[in-house]
């Protein structure tokens, strides 16, 4: 990528590279979205979170969207964020934090578990932009909810419509599990 | 003829939705389209509006906001008290969110 030469755009890129990484975002999603080089990006983590970033590959699967509680969430973050691209004209990046923000406020209010993290929300829109993820119409409450562009069917029905019986019911283990999946993969 | 409480009620109303939904853009035109369910084009009306035309709009026999929502899915998921409360919020949340689309579009 270019290197950035106005100290304004700096200003900027530092700023955007602070905000995600506030919201918890892994290196790679400052390296993707910002220009600023991997020693300042390594240097501000620290200076932030007064530790070192985590190593190791992103999650790479579409399939941790499909599982019930993470499909869930997805869709909400989805939702949010295209009416976002749709009503106004915003980058990709800034629509990702705001949407992120609002997720956060939304689950929160109801008291749910934070499943969905920055970076998780932003490797979702990267499926999206690339076309392996979509979102389908569920028959019964015409809500929109995360799908695998190729596995469209006609009549879907969305998790929250028909809950999978066993669904729900170990919400907090579930959470922590696929919280611990994430961590794994970290290490 | 409303009695004059009512109409009090009414103006009330009006010039809080009015001055919340001006603070919201303020603070972030992006995110206010989507919480107040308004095209930025209105998001601009409204952020433009001096403190004497708030007050004159405000004062109006009608209410200057609507329900967002006609669905009546999400008005029983809303209400809902058989099922579980967050779950039944989470799935209301997911259709309002993605209706903010058609009203915004």
């Amino acid at each position: 990528m270019a290197k950035v030469k106005s100290i304004i755009d700096e200003a900027a890129q530092i700023q955007l590279a602070t905000e995600l990484i506030r919201l918890d975002a892994r290196l790679q999603v400052l390296e993707s979205e910002t220009q600023l080089s991997r020693e300042r990006l390594l240097k501000l983590y620290k200076e932030l979170k007064h530790k070192s970033p985590p190593k190791g590959m992103l999650p790479f699967s579409t399939d941790w969207f499909m599982t019930w509680q993470p499909n869930i969430h997805s869709s909400l973050f989805v939702n949010i964020y295209q009416t976002l691209i749709k009503s106004t004209d915003i980058e990709d990046i800034e629509a990702i934090i705001k949407a992120y923000r609002m997720y956060l406020e939304q689950i929160a209010q109801l008291g749910l578990p934070e499943v969905l993290s920055l970076t998780r929300a932003w490797r979702l829109v990267k499926f999206f932009d690339a076309g392996m993820l979509t979102t389908t119409e569920c028959k019964d409450c015409e809500g929109r909810f995360v799908v695998h562009t190729y596995e469209l069917v006609k009549d879907y029905v969305c998790g929250l419509c028909h809950m999978p019986s066993r669904a729900g019911k170990t919400r907090q283990s579930a959470a922590d599990r696929f919280f611990n999946e994430e961590a794994s993969v970290e290490a | 003829m409303k009695s004059t409480r009512l109409l009090d009620e009414i103006r009330e109303t009006n010039l809080s939705y009015l001055l919340l939904a001006q603070q919201l853009i303020r603070e972030d035109r992006a995110e206010a389209t989507f919480r107040l369910g308004i095209s930025e084009e209105v998001a601009d009306l409204i952020d433009q509006l001096t403190t004497a035309q708030v007050l004159r709009i405000a004062s109006s026999n009608m209410l200057m906001c609507r329900f967002r929502f006609d669905d009546e899915v999400v008005w029983n998921l809303l209400t809902s008290h058989t099922k579980d409360r967050s779950v039944s919020g989470m799935h209301a949340a997911i259709i309002m969110s993605g209706k903010a689309i058609n009203t915004t579009a």
